[in-house]
């Protein structure tokens, strides 16, 4: 799978941000097994990009393409076969389940299309430290305890590119460090390339390309 | 691992508002109890009342003719070309014909064997409304005798009222067809005496026949104005009781012996009121299902976020319409197989408790009734499908 944009631009952001920017209006490709960090400021427009990618959003104009496609051509099932099988995603607001256990949360992904088995989740929520939460409500873990658990669940499923909005916000050095290696092993074992978004450079993320928005 | 609805399940919220699932769930049974059991009742009321009469070649046949009433008696009351070819073209009625009357004078009288003389009519009708058609029965230009065929009624009602009271001799079918009356026919020509014999009897037709052939001579050899109206059709029909015959013969004002219709009137009132039940089952029906949807509305309206992340995380919409939807597939198994039992249960208490096992009616259920049901679950099946799917693409 390739994804592809051509000259994107927001329809409601002003235009001279657009003439300074290097990913808007511009024709980019992003290659299986990239890693590609996109940096920009609060109000830049990092979560639109992501959501672009992820076909959440069609307020843009030109054109973004998952193998040559338009994706704004795409229906829900179309969408629902790509996001089963090639691109897993961390939001910027995580959107968890929030009345549901940590464990639901993770298994309804698990379940979907599994690339572990479930046992592995246990592995996972020990290695990030959130393996006493997971019969909790997700409601009532911090909030950087539920970045770890949206993390944890886009793993679970396979992909060809992983996107991440400012996913290590609410993390101290020490998870910034665990997440970052569990990332770099996962997106390893699936050979997938890496988008993501943050305010600046982050810590132990070794990007090939670094694009200013 | 496939997925069902079971991992989905924590994420709807489907245990709210229990009251109006429950109703819904007793509503559909009872309507889809009410519609059978009105379908049962309906093929019941036709197996029961089917023509008693015996039927010699499977037909009925019915005199009509327009109905008189002090309103109208000053009008004609003929029947136009229009409205015969309007009665031979309904689907309920498969040949009719005009009666053709004798429009002179004509008399009969018995000569000295049978001494009484009197004022008779005749009539004709193609011959193949006819259930007795013996060879002599015809007639030509120059014939001296003319052929009868006389209701068997007539021969009961001369042995048993006429002869007695004119002390005349009573008569069995045979004897009476080897004697020969006298028909006196008076018109234009004067008076002209021709000999009847009469050559059977007819239990299919209440009046006295004669061949066309000689009436259309004589009306207009008689009256030189030819044939006269038509005042009385002959209905051929496979089922003289069937209720839409009758409706139309009453919508048309055509008057019929109630006699040959009696059991299609019970059948017509029965009908409309179990009609009306099966109405009535059909609108608790749509109720229940209307009501059922309401559930699922918000069910879903309830549920709208967490549906909208699992489409957000790669569910897809299609699956979840099925999954969701198949959930309630059991249930409405359920429901409508109780709903064909009770009425299973209802026809056999009706066939053994109330018609004493009579052999008219099966004790079982009749198959259409079991394919109304079959039809009703795919329908709901269907129904429920598409609403979940329309619910769930417009999140």
């Amino acid at each position: 799978m390739q994804i592809e944009l051509q000259r994107v631009a927001p329809t409601y952001i002003e235009p001279e941000k657009i003439s300074t920017s290097h990913i808007w209006n511009e024709v980019l490709v992003f290659q299986p097994g990239e890693k590609i960090q996109v940096v920009a400021p609060s109000g830049s427009g990092k979560t639109s990009f992501i959501h672009f990618l992820y076909g959440m959003r069609k307020d843009y104009s030109g054109t973004v393409s998952y193998n040559n496609q338009d994706i704004k051509t795409f229906n829900a099932e179309t969408f629902a076969v790509y996001r089963q099988q090639h691109i897993s995603i961390v939001f910027q607001d995580l959107r968890l389940f929030a009345e549901q256990t940590v464990l639901q949360n993770l298994e309804i992904k698990c379940q979907l299309n599994p690339f572990h088995s479930e046992s592995k989740i246990e592995a996972m929520a020990r290695q990030l430290g959130i393996e006493s939460k997971l019969n909790k409500p997700c409601k009532t873990c911090s909030y950087g305890e539920q970045q770890r658990i949206a993390i944890i669940r886009a793993l679970q499923q396979p992909f060809e590119y992983l996107l991440l909005d400012e996913p290590l916000s609410h993390l101290d050095q020490v998870n910034r460090e665990k997440v970052m290696d569990l990332i770099a092993e996962e997106v390893s074992l699936r050979q997938a390339a890496v988008i993501l978004a943050d305010l600046k450079p982050t810590d132990y993320f070794k990007a090939d390309k670094t694009i200013n928005l | 691992m496939s997925l069902t609805f079971k991992h989905i399940a924590p994420f709807l919220t489907t245990g709210k508002n229990k009251a109006s699932r429950w109703l819904s769930y007793f509503g559909l049974g009872i309507g889809v109890l009410l519609l059978l059991s009105s379908i049962q009742m309906y093929i019941n009321i036709n197996g029961l009342l089917k023509n008693k009469n015996p039927k010699k070649d499977g037909y009925d046949y019915i005199p009509v003719t327009k109905n008189i009433s002090n309103e109208n008696m000053a009008q004609s009351h003929a029947f136009t070309e229009a409205e015969l070819l309007e009665l031979q073209k309904q689907p309920f009625i498969d040949d009719a014909a005009a009666f053709l009357s004798n429009k002179f004078v004509m008399k009969a009288n018995g000569g000295a064997t049978l001494p009484f003389s009197s004022d008779i009519f005749v009539e004709s009708i193609d011959e193949k409304f006819l259930d007795t058609l013996p060879p002599s029965f015809t007639w030509k230009e120059g014939d001296q005798v003319i052929p009868i065929i006389i209701a068997a009624d007539y021969l009961e009602l001369y042995n048993t009222v006429f002869a007695p009271s004119r002390d005349l001799p009573q008569f069995s079918e045979k004897s009476l067809t080897s004697l020969l009356i006298g028909i006196d026919c008076e018109g234009f020509n004067g008076t002209e005496r021709f000999r009847g014999n009469v050559v059977a009897m007819s239990d299919r037709i209440n009046t006295v026949i004669v061949p066309k052939s000689f009436l259309t001579w004589a009306n207009n050899h008689y009256t030189h104005a030819g044939n006269p109206e038509m005042n009385k059709i002959l209905l051929k029909t496979r089922d003289a009781n069937n209720p839409a015959l009758l409706s139309f013969l009453q919508e048309k004002d055509y008057h019929i012996n109630k006699d040959k219709t009696k059991f299609g009137r019970v059948k017509q009132v029965l009908q409309a009121i179990v009609s009306g039940l099966a109405g009535f089952g059909v609108l608790v029906i749509l109720l229940a299902m209307l009501l059922f949807s309401f559930y699922l509305q918000l069910m879903i309206a309830r549920s709208k976020e967490n549906l909208q992340l699992l489409l957000t995380i790669g569910y897809s919409p299609q699956w979840l319409s099925k999954t969701v939807s198949k959930k309630w597939i059991p249930v409405y198994v359920i429901i409508i197989l109780c709903a064909t039992l009770a009425t299973a249960i209802l026809h056999w208490s009706f066939q053994h408790l109330v018609m004493n096992n009579r052999d008219e009616l099966s004790p079982f259920i009749h198959w259409i009734v079991i394919a109304v049901a079959l039809l009703l679950l795919i329908l709901s099946i269907v129904v429920n499908y598409r609403l979940v799917r329309k619910l769930l693409y417009k999140l």
